[in-house]
């Protein structure tokens, strides 16, 4: 190599403009891993003394310099930021300290943190358990049986009332619009019948309630009782006596959580199931209305349109559509397919429920059906692409053996091309999966009151309102009350959506890179 | 020979091509179609906003006994009218043309209705030929009986009373107070008497009234011929014959009214006839004897209020002789004694619609839902019309050009599409949501260009293949990357932290381009047995770090300038020298974030296009001498420059039609500042925001479709154009 040219440094300086946009990318993976993947991990609970005399307990979170502008010559200090939960007794869940203010800081090994239902974390000491108004024991083993016993019944009472209950409702509101349609007597004594079942099943719900007396007493700072019932509890744990084996388990335990339970808490606490339900059901509904679409319309213009300028001219419209804003497919659905489809179909077939509107309002068909329209134009170019790279001769073999365009097509081309389609269909997903604006004004939520698949006939709700994780990355990361305590939150469903949507683009990727090799190897 | 089974196998073959055939031609050609349609589907929610609006002439109501109607007005469904004549309120129904019995009547003792006032709703205040004042109402109630509706109408005469040395009341108006009720009536041609009525229950539920009164000279030209009371009775506006407006100030109730200079309303100093009151009580609705017609409002000028003039309106034929308000928006209704009704509307000072009742008019009023007008004659008739008119606020000049709003000191380009009360003018001015967009658009690119193109250059130059299909899918994992994910972290992680290190990120992009020349010299510095191990391409992972270290310097840098130079905050420092604002989500945090989702776009089809350009080119180039950098800069760089303007015009489409990252990166404020430390509010933000509370077929509805349209035609036309230009410059390719 020679040694200096002139121009080198510019060659150095376009490098590094390519270093820089790799290191990005590199960085907002990192982020966003290192911020989601922490935050199920149990954290030290450390006590501050402060130099007034206060006790603050909590997990440290932040650590920041403390701007000083007029003083810019004396020694840096640094303040804390402490998540001491206990929203219910101080109002806010965390709390800024300057290092200066504290005197010491230790982490007692009884220091306790509770899940709960309601208010976020609780951090104190265990007092005593009483059931009924009784104090029966200090032992910690025996108020861990209690609690799984008072998690059992709440899984009971969340069974009566959502799923019997539920479905008594819906007898019941069935029967209301058949009686609004027509008045029998039959239909009032079915539902008569129907309320007094509802009465029993709320006798039911109030003896398992009245099973749940357990009031866990603890204590924390300036509040020497704070009385939790213990069926508000989620869990809870003594961070700072755990083993390492006992904090994978509860990483493992939380990440399970995560991934499986219901947000709790405005969405800020529990898990994301409802939204990773949504998303895969609006992927696979989605997958369902752009395949065959955008294969029939690819094969329509490579194979039997006749080619010429109007064809090329609809190739290079169907191109420029793939760069089409998704918010202007979004406007679309909500005009064509909302307004236009679904008050068309709520005249016809839900008249007895208008003016609520039952297809004429967001929802998970018509989000899919946006979707599908916004992803056609990758699957069209995918699949067009699949098939120009096929060779002529291969099309002309089976011809000349006197196979007929269709059958060509059929045992053909069509299976020469499904790798092609394969790889614009997993890349519409990755771009559904990730696609958030269309989908805010055409039926996603922010909480689903229920799962658009569920056990209820019809099984498939299309008419229903559906989570989403990109919109709940939107909504709890922008619109949630307390956004600092939801940012982990974010995070971690972050990790998940980056999770599914590089794993989607990776193996579309990996696939075309096969057939590249495929078809450059039949090509010589 | 084919036997007949082959031959039926045969047709059976054939049938099943031409069918195939015919499904995919036919299917495929929907299929393309209806995604074409979707520019039309948009474009046929706009449309309905350019439509100007009808009205539909209805049967008139005459009355047998022939008495000039003085104020008229309909009930919600347009089924009863009233009219107040000389005799009275009185009720009429549409369907059978009959006057009702109304409710009780009162003493008239000999005395007609010279003068009526109208309030809020259907309550009005009477001016008697004998000096005496008599408040009254008409209620409407309506109630359903076997799926029909009847609507029944109610009179109510409250209790006269009578001003001294007031004989014959001839101008009146009034207007409902916190406490009760103002009224005004001239007592001479330049004095007013203003009467405060207030009303309060006492603990038995009766109501005790209890009377103010006023009087007050005020100095103008010629003699008072119209009134008006406006802002819950805080002023008076009084128009004279000569042609004059003054507005009178009530609002300190102690202190002696306080009197605005008078203000010619029209160059030709004619009477003024009729004043009145856009929905709100702001704006102030002016017509002459002329026939012209101006809107006023009251602007904080030079410490005192004065009137100024909004708009002039499209003057009618005769005099004035009634205006009315629209219950609904800033629309009104002027009428003229030539019998022409003239439908305008106050924001955009655009005279919508124009119809004539064939005999002078003497009052107008709109129906309470605003679908409907009556008008009374001096005749003693009501003539009606059902008018159409869903978008009267929207033209082109308020969608795009300035527009002077109430309370707004000069015509402004404002969005603010809702407000708090029913009185709120909307606003739906798309600029600055158009300026919002090309600003984020502009400083994404800004960002994203650079280190595109750079990055493009040296992919497809001096890299090594292998490293490059290395590099290539992840560049394109990038581009995969979830616009809520970017526009998240941009949001809550990069806009705290670049407010934090504003003069570092100032600093950064000279800063690393210093290390990296720093690098450069020190690597031709060190053995060439190290250097020549490394392949080409293989910079990249030198460069890495010393692009880390870059940034790390321009930290402490910045840190360093900020308390060093800039007297430790930059936000002071900025709003000192710059007198610029600082919001926290910034244009800045948007350009990064945005940058970020459009650098992938840019640099995969530029690089393409510089790859695909022909090897011997840049042979022949290197084999005259050239360096590898001229050859770069010089031969490919202008040989597949129109592949680069497609990249950038098709980064340029994605960043205008991202919605997500502006969003969440900006404050959604709709304002003009094309400071890169202020926020924006972008068409595609917009829409998300706001089209989940449009209701459907409003004009906000139709106002974000456009908006929508003007998104799908900016990308559409890059695109296109991104388009035009890739396909021209591969035929160029095959040429050369």
């Amino acid at each position: 190599m020679k040694s200096w040219k002139p121009g080198d440094s510019f060659i150095w300086l376009s490098g590094g403009a390519l270093a820089l946009a790799l290191l990005m990318v590199f960085g907002l993976i990192a982020l966003v891993v290192v911020n989601g993947a922490s935050f199920f991990w149990p954290r030290d609970v450390e006590q501050f003394q402060l130099n007034d005399g206060r006790v603050v307990l909590g997990e440290i979170t932040a650590r920041e310099k403390i701007p000083q502008p007029n003083a810019s010559h004396a020694p840096a200090t640094h303040r804390i930021q402490i998540k001491r939960g206990n929203r219910d007794l101080y109002g806010t869940d965390f709390i800024w300290l300057n290092e200066t203010d504290i005197q010491n800081t230790t982490a007692p090994r009884n220091a306790l943190v509770i899940e709960r239902v309601e208010w976020g974390n609780f951090y104190g000491i265990f007092q005593r358990l009483e059931i009924g108004g009784q104090t029966v024991s200090n032992d910690w083993k025996f108020v861990r049986a209690r609690l799984a016993r008072a998690r059992k019944l709440t899984a009971q009472i969340h069974t009566v009332s959502r799923k019997d209950i539920g479905a008594i409702n819906r007898a019941q509101e069935r029967l209301r619009r058949e009686l609004k349609r027509s008045e029998s007597a039959e239909l009032r004594a079915d539902y008569a019948a129907l309320q007094a079942q509802y009465q029993e099943q709320l006798a039911t719900l109030a003896s398992l309630r009245g099973q749940l007396t357990d009031v866990l007493v603890v204590s924390a700072a300036g509040h020497p009782e704070v009385r939790i019932p213990l069926a508000d509890v989620v869990r809870m744990n003594h961070p700072n006596a755990m083993t390492a084996w006992r904090k994978c388990c509860f990483y493992a335990e939380k990440l399970w959580e995560f991934v499986s339970a219901e947000p709790r808490e405005s969405n800020t606490e529990g898990g994301v199931f409802p939204a990773i339900y949504g998303t895969v059901l609006l992927v696979l509904l989605m997958s369902l209305i752009v395949t065959p679409l955008g294969v029939l319309a690819a094969l329509y213009l490579r194979e039997y349109a006749r080619q010429g300028p109007i064809i090329s001219a609809v190739r290079i419209a169907v191109n420029n559509l793939a760069g089409v804003p998704s918010i202007v497919y979004g406007v679309f659905g909500v005009a064509f397919f909302i307004y236009l489809g679904g008050g068309t179909i709520d005249q016809a077939f839900f008249s007895d429920r208008l003016p609520t509107p039952t297809f004429g309002t967001g929802g998970l068909l018509w989000a899919s059906l946006t979707l599908a329209l916004l992803t056609l134009p990758v699957v069209i170019v995918a699949t067009e692409e699949g098939l120009a790279a096929i060779p002529p001769s291969t099309r002309a073999g089976a011809l000349a053996l006197g196979a007929t365009k269709f059958e060509t097509t059929w045992r053909v081309v069509l299976p020469a091309v499904t790798p092609a389609v394969l790889t614009g269909l997993i890349l519409a997903m990755a771009r559904a999966a990730g696609e958030v604006a269309p989908l805010m004004i055409t039926g996603v939520v922010k909480l689903a009151p229920a799962l658009p698949l569920d056990g209820v006939f019809p099984y498939l709700h299309l008419d229903r309102k559906f989570m989403h994780l990109g919109f709940h990355i939107y909504d709890v990361g922008f619109q949630s009350p307390n956004v600092d305590a939801a940012r982990p939150m974010v995070y971690t469903t972050t990790i998940l959506l980056l999770a599914v949507v590089l794993a989607f683009n990776l193996t579309a990727i990996s696939i075309r890179a096969r057939l590249r090799k495929k078809y450059s190897s039949t090509h010589l | 020979m084919a036997t007949s089974k082959e031959r039926s196998f045969r047709a059976r073959r054939l049938f099943l091509d031409r069918l195939a055939h015919g499904v995919v031609s036919t299917s495929g050609f929907l299929i393309i179609a209806s995604i074409l349609a979707i520019l039309f589907v948009i474009a046929a929610q706009v449309l309905p906003l350019l439509r100007r609006p009808t009205a539909q002439r209805e049967p008139t109501l005459s009355s047998s006994v022939e008495s000039p109607v003085l104020r008229t007005g309909s009930g919600e469904y347009r089924e009863l009218f009233y009219s107040v004549t000389r005799s009275g309120v009185s009720i009429h129904r549409a369907a059978d043309n009959t006057a009702l019995p109304t409710g009780r009547d009162m003493d008239w003792g000999g005395a007609t209705v010279t003068a009526v006032s109208q309030g809020l709703g259907d309550t009005f205040v009477l001016g008697l030929s004998d000096g005496r004042i008599v408040p009254a109402t008409v209620s409407f109630s309506a109630r359903f009986a076997d799926g029909q509706r009847i609507v029944h109408a109610d009179r109510v005469y409250q209790e006269a009373f009578r001003e001294m040395g007031v004989t014959s009341i001839a101008i009146i108006a009034h207007a409902p107070t916190p406490r009760g009720q103002l009224i005004a009536i001239p007592t001479g041609p330049r004095s007013l008497r203003i009467l405060n009525i207030e009303e309060t229950e006492t603990l038995l539920g009766d109501v005790s009234r209890e009377l103010f009164r006023r009087d007050v000279e005020v100095e103008v030209k010629g003699a008072i011929t119209a009134l008006a009371v406006g802002h819950h009775g805080d002023l008076i506006i009084v128009g004279t014959s000569s042609g004059e407006i003054a507005e009178i100030n009530l609002q300190d109730n102690d202190r002696t009214p306080r009197q605005s200079p008078p203000i010619r309303a029209e160059r030709d100093a004619r009477a003024i006839t009729a004043l009145g009151f856009l929905l709100g009580d702001r704006t102030l609705v002016v017509g002459t004897a002329s026939g012209q017609v101006s809107t006023w409002q009251l602007l904080a000028r030079d410490g005192a209020a004065s009137l100024v003039k909004m708009h002039d309106f499209e003057p009618q034929r005769g005099s004035i002789s009634a205006i009315a308000a629209s219950p609904r928006n800033k629309g009104f209704v002027t009428a003229s004694d030539e019998g022409d009704l003239y439908v305008r509307y106050g924001t955009t000072g655009r005279t919508l619609l124009k119809r004539s009742a064939d005999e002078a008019l003497a009052a107008v009023a709109f129906a309470p839902k605003g679908d409907g007008l009556v008008a009374g004659s001096p005749s003693g008739n009501l003539h009606r019309w059902t008018l159409n008119n869903p978008h009267p606020e929207i033209t082109w000049k308020s969608l795009f050009g300035k527009v002077w709003y109430e309370g707004y000191n000069a015509p402004a380009y404002v969005w603010q599409s809702s407000g708090g009360t029913d009185e709120f003018e909307p606003k739906f001015s798309l600029t600055p949501l158009v300026f919002g967009t090309l600003k984020g658009t502009f400083y994404a690119l800004l960002f994203a260009i650079p280190i595109a193109l750079l990055g493009a250059l040296y992919a497809s130059q001096f890299m090594h293949p292998a490293l490059k299909n290395l590099i290539k899918p992840v560049v394109e994992l990038m581009a995969a990357l979830p616009s809520v994910v970017l526009g998240f972290i941009a949001g809550i992680w990069l806009a705290p932290l670049m407010a934090q290190h504003m003069p570092a990120l100032l600093l950064m992009p000279f800063v690393i381009a210093a290390v990296i020349l720093a690098a450069v010299w020190a690597w031709h510095r060190a053995p060439v047995a190290a250097r020549s191990r490394v392949r080409a391409g293989g910079e990249l992972f030198l460069l890495a770090p010393a692009v880390l270290f870059g940034g790390w310097l321009s930290l402490q840098l910045g840190q360093a300038a900020e308390s060093g130079l800039l007297s430790g905050d930059f936000r002071q420092w900025l709003l000192a020298t710059f007198g610029l604002t600082f919001d926290q989500r910034n244009s800045m945090v948007v350009g990064f974030a945005m940058g970020f989702a459009v650098v992938p776009i840019i640099f995969t089809i530029a690089e393409d296009a510089l790859a695909g350009v022909p090897p011997h080119l840049k042979a022949g180039a290197l084999s005259l001498g050239a360096t590898p950098w001229q050859t770069a800069v010089r031969v490919v760089l202008p040989t597949a420059s129109p592949g680069i303007f497609s990249a950038i015009m098709i980064g340029f489409g994605r960043a205008v039609g991202e919605t997500m990252i502006v969003l969440m990166a900006t404050g959604n404020t709709p304002i003009m500042d094309a400071s890169i430390f202020n926020g924006f509010r972008a068409l595609s933000a917009n829409i998300a925001v706001e089209l989940p509370e449009a209701p459907e077929g409003g004009t906000l509805y139709r106002v974000l479709f456009l908006a929508a349209l003007l998104l799908l035609a900016m990308t559409f036309v890059a695109n296109t154009l991104a388009e035009w230009v890739r396909l021209h410059l591969r035929r160029r390719y095959q040429v050369l």
